[in-house]
């Protein structure tokens, strides 16, 4: 299914014919398109300009979103105040990661199977996997919670794992099957010609290929993840809830700055990840990290 | 070559190796799906015909009342005005993301990374965060209102914030990214070749672009096209925080129904009802790939 | 379909369909019908004494304690205060009904009355709280609500109003009638609650009907009324706060606490005003309650108990600006809503019983099919 494949935005081409291609692009493409580079200008203005309030408005003296009074860490130190606050950052972090290793798990077994394997099953596999696609949130959440209800499963953050991993496994599938689709089973065969077996094989040589693109997928599913709310909502239980469940449950009536205080942490924590995707490659004289979000 | 996705895959008339152990590689991830996902979608749609009782704890039953409820015009206007704002949405999320993903992969230079990542870094913050963000942005005071005030696009009566214009611009702020990444993978790998035949083909920038760029991006637009589609039209942050009156969507009615009303088993036929109008879109497009993609084997 | 799968036949779309159906019958067979509700016992609805018996699971709305009176609740006892939060009444009550084990949770009256009805709650021994006697020696009304006899299962929390909030800077003086949302001067900027009982119920005030009717006739001429203030309206939004704030509304449903809450953020208090329209405000109560599936009700009533303490009902008052019923507090709240002394709520207001009120099965169907109508236009 091509829903996704396109945006792998890698096999088509070898890796490496970038460098010599871009410096040949360079010599022609000197005539910008100006239009398109004002809208990329504006695109990006606004893409920030929310960006730019939340991170001032965690800087007011005051519990204003809309008055900025004064600078200040007041929302930062009530946020290191603020158990709840604190544990639900936690809880959000542990479903993250479960349901990161997970669904990448059961995803990247799903697509080798899906595509080395052209039985009934392997297309009856393939249509299931696509409905998590085609399902708005809302639905897969209200189903989840149908569901534990009438297995008499008490929700917990076991249950918004479990419904987390649900959702992203076809999301890891759809992305990791053009890869595996991209790889030469003749390379395994030879493996075994070797003298390994099909595990040997599978363990030592198609495992190892497909490494980066399972890397770039686990950034993408833990980002989703953690942002999710509407599953989250729907599936969490008595234990601490997760952080985007707690901002919703305040969003409606209007939320606290302490709110902004934690937005401004994550962005600035998710820059000093991803600047560090993007460089330490570079350290280790390897091509741009961004291969990695990617999927290269 | 570039032109379609090359087929992959075995090579057609070799043995298929041993699928004993890759049928085995499905079954866990094909199980969890089964019963987690499938089961509890059936669920729903047996819930439709279900009942409640006085706290609103569902029953199961065979109850048509609530299938029969959505003949109540006002569900069916609410779902055509939730597909004409998503189908807005993708319309200006192409006409943004197309220019921004052609900037960046044929004009990008060695910033084309760091323009990748800072399109990404927003989707790290929360999401409700970012929307309500972007509502302060839109509201009327808001910086945007200030700015197209002073140079005199907008008068003192103008307002985004809890208008039509406001969701879809709520919308395409949310799912903008989704167009943006499949078009610059297909444009990322165009070859510049191509576009140096057409130009030396057709002269014209204009011309080179029509007949040569968009034709081979079509499968990343559609792919975005989808992707962007698909969550605006199960959306209602958007709604809820940027609409006003008259701009409620199917997600807020489906929301209402499960919580507000308690009426779950209403809340199941609404649903049914738009994973049908989904349902009969993914097709569509699934045989429009198909059919570009037996062109592309030829 | 992509190369590698060959397109689905239609016997394989019946196998995945019928997949799903076993799947869904195993999972309906072993539940035994839709959602097993344990039948509460005499045990469970038996009151407990207040005393440590672990963590105390707390579900209520965001935001609606002081942080430091936690604080000080688990420095004192040694507890950990878990935390989750609701958005909405229906939504506390569909995570109950999901079987979730919460030690306290806090319904309005209506959904208290519902919660009792139907046998949810524990009962409360007012006798196990040393301060008890400052919510029900004084406040009479409380001793005996018609949500919950004799208060055998509730303790109220707060208790508010609904009336109209405005930018007095902007559109002056209103006429203290329900009217005023229909007035020209704030056209386009009038926000009404997100709240389907609130809006009904002031549509049927503002008609002079029942708060809580659900009568098709009564229901008919709210819609039709309500439909007339559309063009005024901006929107549903329950943020009043922060959209008289930030000008986006010059006019607003609005809760009295949360207009005593703005009281804190705004620089001039004289800008805005509050009014209870003279045609009837809606007077609501939150309450402290346990449900009967509490792990530890023993900590819950302690906490209730120190919840009640002077010094963490001022701080509480002052925190969230909504007014609780506890002797001695009277005169700090009147003092913290100086500007807007239609917020304090007096015993003849609940004498006017203007509550919301349950109704049946086919009452709720039907007010909430008007109020997909008032919303959806």
């Amino acid at each position: 299914m091509t829903l996704l494949r396109t945006p792998a935005p890698t096999d088509a081409t070898p890796a490496e014919p970038g460098r010599t291609r871009l410096r040949r692009r360079r010599g022609r493409a000197d005539r910008k398109p100006r239009v398109a580079l004002a809208v990329t200008a504006l695109f990006f203005a606004l893409l920030y300009l929310p960006i730019a309030v939340v991170v001032l408005f965690s800087f007011n003296t005051i519990k204003s979103l809309t008055v900025f009074d004064g600078f200040g860490l007041r929302w930062y130190r009530a946020f290191l105040h603020d158990e709840v606050l604190i544990n639900s950052l936690g809880t959000s972090l542990k479903i993250s990661l479960v349901a990161m290793a997970g669904s990448v798990l059961l995803g990247t077994a799903l697509a080798l199977g899906l595509v080395r394997c052209r039985t009934r099953l392997g297309s009856v596999a393939g249509l299931i996997m696509l409905v998590p696609l085609i399902t708005p949130e809302i639905v897969t959440g209200v189903a989840s919670m149908l569901l534990f209800k009438g297995l008499g499963v008490t929700l917990s953050t076991g249950t918004v794992m479990i419904s987390e991993i649900t959702f992203s496994i076809s999301y890891v599938t759809v992305i990791l099957r053009s890869r595996v689709a991209a790889l030469n089973p003749e390379v395994e065969e030879a493996a075994m010609d070797l003298g390994a077996t099909r595990w040997q094989a599978v363990r030592l040589v198609t495992l190892p290929a497909l490494l980066p693109a399972v890397l770039a997928c686990s950034v993408l599913i833990f980002a989703l993840v953690f942002d999710d709310f509407v599953l989250a909502y729907f599936t969490t239980g008595v234990d601490p809830q997760p952080l985007s469940v707690r901002i919703y449950s305040a969003i409606r009536f209007g939320v606290q700055p302490t709110i902004n205080a934690v937005g401004t942490l994550m962005l600035a924590g998710s820059i000093g990840l991803i600047a560090l995707a993007l460089f330490i490659p570079r350290l280790f004289g390897r091509r741009g990290g961004l291969d990695l979000l990617s999927g290269k | 070559m570039t032109l379609s996705p090359p087929s992959r895959g075995p090579r057609r008339g070799r043995r298929a190796p041993a699928t004993r152990i890759w049928t085995w590689f499905m079954v866990p991830g094909t199980l969890w799906m089964t019963a987690f996902l499938i089961a509890s979608l059936v669920l729903v749609a047996v819930l439709a015909v279900g009942t409640t009782d006085s706290l609103g704890n569902p029953r199961f039953g065979f109850d048509l009342s609530s299938v029969r409820a959505l003949t109540d015009p006002a569900y069916s206007h609410v779902l055509l005005r939730s597909l004409g704002y998503s189908l807005l949405t993708c319309v200006i999320c192409l006409l943004i993301a197309y220019p921004v993903a052609y900037t960046i992969a044929l004009h990008g230079g060695r910033f084309k990374n760091a323009m990748i990542a800072a399109i990404v870094v927003p989707f790290f913050a929360n999401y409700l965060v970012r929307m309500y963000g972007w509502s302060v942005v839109l509201s009327d005071d808001g910086p945007l209102l200030r700015a197209l005030r002073s140079i005199g696009l907008a008068d003192s009566g103008t307002k985004v914030l809890n208008t039509g214009t406001g969701v879809v611009a709520g919308l395409v702020y949310g799912f903008v990214v989704f167009m943006i990444i499949p078009l610059y993978a297909a444009l990322e790998r165009l070859d510049v070749s191509l576009i140096e035949a057409g130009r030396d083909l057709y002269g014209g920038p204009l011309r080179t672009f029509l007949f040569v760029t968009l034709p081979a991006t079509r499968q990343g637009a559609a792919a975005g096209l989808v992707l962007v589609f698909l969550p605006a039209m199960g959306d209602f942050v958007s709604a809820q925080l940027m609409g006003g009156p008259d701009q409620i969507m199917i997600g807020n009615l489906i929301q209402d129904k499960f919580f507000q009303g308690q009426n779950w088993p209403l809340g199941s036929a609404l649903t049914m009802m738009l994973m049908l109008v989904l349902l009969i879109g993914m097709l569509g497009y699934l045989r429009r790939t198909r059919k570009d993609e037996a062109e592309a084997r030829g | 379909m992509s190369p590698e799968v060959p397109p689905p036949s239609r016997r394989t779309v019946l196998r995945a369909g019928a997949c799903g159906l076993l799947s869904a019958a195993g999972a309906s067979l072993s539940g035994c019908g839709f959602m097993p509700a344990k039948k509460p016992d005499e045990r469970d609805l038996a009151p407990v004494r207040a005393r440590v018996d672990g963590d105390l699971v707390y579900f209520n709305w965001a935001d609606f304690v002081d942080p430091s009176v936690f604080k000080g609740f688990e420095k004192e006892y040694g507890v950990k205060v878990i935390q989750s939060n609701f958005d909405s009444m229906e939504g506390m009550v569909a995570k109950l009904n999901a079987g979730n084990r919460y030690d306290i949770v806090f319904p309005t009256a209506k959904w208290a009355q519902r919660l009792v009805r139907g046998g949810r709650l524990r009962r409360i021994d007012h006798s196990e709280l040393a301060n008890s006697h400052a919510v029900f020696g004084k406040h009479s009304y409380f001793a005996d609500p018609w949500y919950d006899p004799g208060s055998a299962h509730t303790v109220p929390f707060t208790a508010y109003k609904t009336g109209i909030g405005w930018r007095r800077d902007r559109i002056g003086d209103l006429t203290g009638s329900w009217k005023d949302l229909w007035s020209d001067r704030a056209r386009g900027k009038v926000f009404l609650l997100d709240d389907r009982d609130e809006v009904l119920g002031m549509g049927a005030l503002h008609l002079g009907l029942d708060v809580s009717t659900a009568d098709p006739g009564d229901l008919d001429r709210v819609t039709a009324s309500l439909a007339t203030l559309r063009p005024r309206l901006r929107g549903f939004s329950s943020d009043s706060y922060n959209n008289l704030l930030n000008g986006n509304a010059l006019m607003t449903q609005a809760w009295s606490g949360d207009m005593a809450a703005m009281l804190n953020q705004a620089k001039d208090p004289s800008v805005f005003g509050f009014q209870a329209p003279k045609e009837g405000t809606p007077i609501n109560s939150d309450c402290y309650a346990i449900p009967y599936n509490a792990r530890h009700p023993g900590t819950a009533m302690l906490f209730i108990d120190y919840m009640l303490r002077p010094e963490n009902v001022k701080k509480n008052i002052e925190y969230i600006g909504y007014p609780m019923p506890v002797s001695g507090s009277e005169e700090i709240y009147r003092a913290l809503v100086k500007p807007f002394p239609e917020c304090v709520v007096t015993e003849d207001d609940l004498k006017a019983d203007l509550f919301f009120r349950n109704g049946s099965r086919a009452q709720e169907d039907a007010r909430d099919t008007a109020w997909t109508h008032v919303k959806a236009g």
